[in-house]
């Protein structure tokens, strides 16, 4: 297992260094420098001193020098400053990372909780109305623009009955609010983003536990549970579910770009300040350190959920580890 | 004691009436949205581009179906013009997606060895990227304009058909009309146009319906974000942003294209998910 996941990680690298010379081209090679937003606004900006800015900045070099000088810097995980306030990016990432996280984690606990009861109760009886009823759903949350339902969220439940909040993470007084109380607040502002992602997450992944408990149920093994007589219960969730968790897990591991997707869409919608919202304006910015980190991290999370993903498949599931996957 | 087997012909033609019915109601939305994208200029009942201030945000009426935007201009007309943005950038990018996917998996899964494993590394790097910021930072460097969102989510996409067709070439190669084709010294090339393409058309064409869907999405949101199809051009996206300013107030101006943007994605979805059924089952 250890060998296994030694030669995983390792071969992330090729793959991570790929991803970010892909970003690194792309931004140094389009029209548009950090220094123009920088200054032109600024009419006094002379060409001299543009061409101290891009020197100062390092920008004046060769794309490939930047590159490694970037890399090398970014082993040591130092991502830089950004260039438009001049902080470290690490410290903006680390005050945004965490308001991101809440949402991802609470959206996946929430569609993890609501898909598998839902994949496995259509499962029992496949083609039954329950069954039906599902598959509507899940094509309708599938076809679905989520960013259309926030909109439609915050115009009906926000602003025409108030319910709750339409933007941002805190109300204008939380600062005067006990902890407990601005937790509270947090969490009312986080119920329609959170609430859209789930529904729009849900199609997926329900779908997912159907055809795979559906696949399980067909097995020797439960027939022969059913024929010693185990109650109907224990052959569900003891035989069946257990046994159909498993590609479960994979699919969650494949899902992580989704939810990060979706993640730049929903702050930008909810004016929320994670690291979507940060992504997005940086890349109108054109402030290149903060967006090439962030590419970094995305692209780090989705390899180690990937990664995670088939560990936790590779434990359960023994016939796994001797095989090389690569379907 | 067997129980009695249910009623064979009954069933078949049940399940064929299920399966053609969704490619049906999906073939039918879209044949019915094709002719209103293409007759748009003929059938629209205002210029979308026509402003006109004192008209600013009116309800929908007898005069205007589906109300008007914050500037005047007729939302009816701009949802018909957008329909042609859409489904023109939803089959393109899918377009570019299915060459470069077709490609990549044929040499892939045809020639195999070293080429094979340095292709799909690129294929699973690719897919480790969240290609939504691929996506926002190449069109945000490259200026906005329909050509460039329809390459770029083209560019972003191919992954999934190289990866299928990879595999159908990988079951192919073993089969026998490939060996005699082989034995009777056709040149590779002659092999993989001629015998091995003509076999994955079907899953191919099953991912691209389903794929259009997605692309169409994706329009949605770079428009949405300021990214996509630029203004005063009508795009179901940018209503959708240019609505934002009279959230609450005109609320026909986010729930018209949102129910477009849903009703085109669920047609290509349901046809894509009939012609799976029907050919790959």
């Amino acid at each position: 297992m250890a060998a296994y996941l030694i030669r995983r990680l390792l071969s992330m690298i090729p793959v991570l260094i790929g991803i970010t010379i892909i970003s690194f081209g792309v931004m140094k090679l389009a029209p548009g420098k950090p220094t123009d937003v920088m200054l032109d606004f600024n009419p006094k900006a002379s060409v001299e001193a543009r061409e101290r800015m891009e020197q100062l900045l390092g920008l004046n070099q060769p794309i490939h020098i930047q590159y490694l000088t970037w890399l090398r810097r970014v082993a040591t995980l130092n991502f830089d400053r950004s260039f438009r306030d001049g902080r470290p990016v690490t410290e903006i990432v680390v005050e945004r990372l965490p308001i991101t996280l809440t949402i991802n984690v609470c959206a996946l606990v929430l569609i993890l909780g609501l898909a598998i009861p839902l994949g496995v109760i259509a499962a029992v009886r496949p083609g039954g109305l329950f069954d039906r009823a599902t598959t509507v759903l899940v094509f309708i949350g599938y076809s679905t623009p989520a960013f259309w339902l926030g909109l439609l969220g915050i115009a009906w439940l926000g602003v025409a009955l108030g319910w709750v909040p339409v933007s941002g993470l805190h109300s204008l007084d939380a600062e005067s609010m006990s902890l407990v109380g601005r937790a509270l607040d947090a969490a009312h502002h986080l119920v329609l983003p959170v609430g859209i992602m789930t529904f729009v997450g849900l199609a997926g992944l329900s779908r997912y536990a159907r055809s795979s408990m559906v696949e399980v149920l067909r097995q020797d093994y439960i027939r022969t549970a059913r024929a010693k007589g185990l109650p109907e219960r224990l052959v569900l969730f003891r035989h069946g579910l257990r046994n159909a968790l498993l590609p479960i897990v994979t699919i969650l591991g494949l899902s992580l770009p989704d939810l990060i997707a979706g993640s730049v869409v929903m702050e930008t919608v909810f004016a929320i300040p994670g690291m979507g919202r940060l992504f997005y304006d940086a890349v109108m910015a054109r402030d290149q350190h903060i967006v090439m980190a962030l590419v970094t991290i995305g692209a780090v999370l989705t390899l180690l959920g990937n990664l995670l993903a088939d560990a936790a498949y590779a434990a359960a599931d023994p016939r796994i580890r001797v095989g090389k996957s690569h379907a | 004691m067997r129980p009695t087997p249910p009623p064979i012909r009954a069933f078949v033609w049940g399940k064929a009436m299920r399966e053609s019915r969704l490619v049906v109601a999906g073939g039918l939305a879209l044949g019915l949205l094709a002719v209103i994208a293409i007759l748009a200029p003929w059938i629209a009942p205002y210029d979308p581009l026509a402003v006109s201030l004192p008209e600013a945000l009116l309800p929908p009426s007898p005069a205007h179906w589906v109300g008007t935007d914050p500037l005047g201009r007729d939302v009816l007309a701009r949802l018909m013009y957008g329909a042609r943005i859409s489904l023109v950038i939803g089959v393109i990018a899918v377009g570019v997606a299915v060459v470069i996917g077709t490609m990549v998996g044929l040499v892939a899964g045809y020639v195999g060895g070293r080429v094979d494993s340095v292709l799909m590394r690129v294929v699973d790097t690719m897919l480790a990227f969240p290609s939504i910021f691929l996506l926002l930072a190449v069109i945000a460097m490259l200026s906005p304009n329909i050509y460039n969102i329809m390459v770029v989510i083209g560019l972003t996409s191919w992954m999934g058909v190289a990866r299928l067709v990879r595999a159908e070439v990988l079951s192919l190669k073993e089969r026998e009309f490939i060996l005699a084709a082989r034995a009777i010294g056709a040149s590779t090339w002659r092999i993989m146009w001629r015998h091995v393409l003509p076999n994955v058309t079907a899953p191919v064409l099953v991912a691209a319906t389903l794929g259009v869907g997605g692309a169409i999405l994706t329009e949605s949101v770079l428009s949405y974000l300021g990214l996509g199809v630029q203004p005063p051009t009508p795009s179901w996206g940018n209503i959708l942003n240019e609505g934002r300013v009279a959230l609450g107030v005109a609320w026909w101006l986010t729930l018209s294209p949102g129910v477009c943007i849903l009703v085109t994605v669920l047609a290509f979805n349901l046809l894509g998910e009939g012609l799976r059924e029907r050919f790959l089952k």
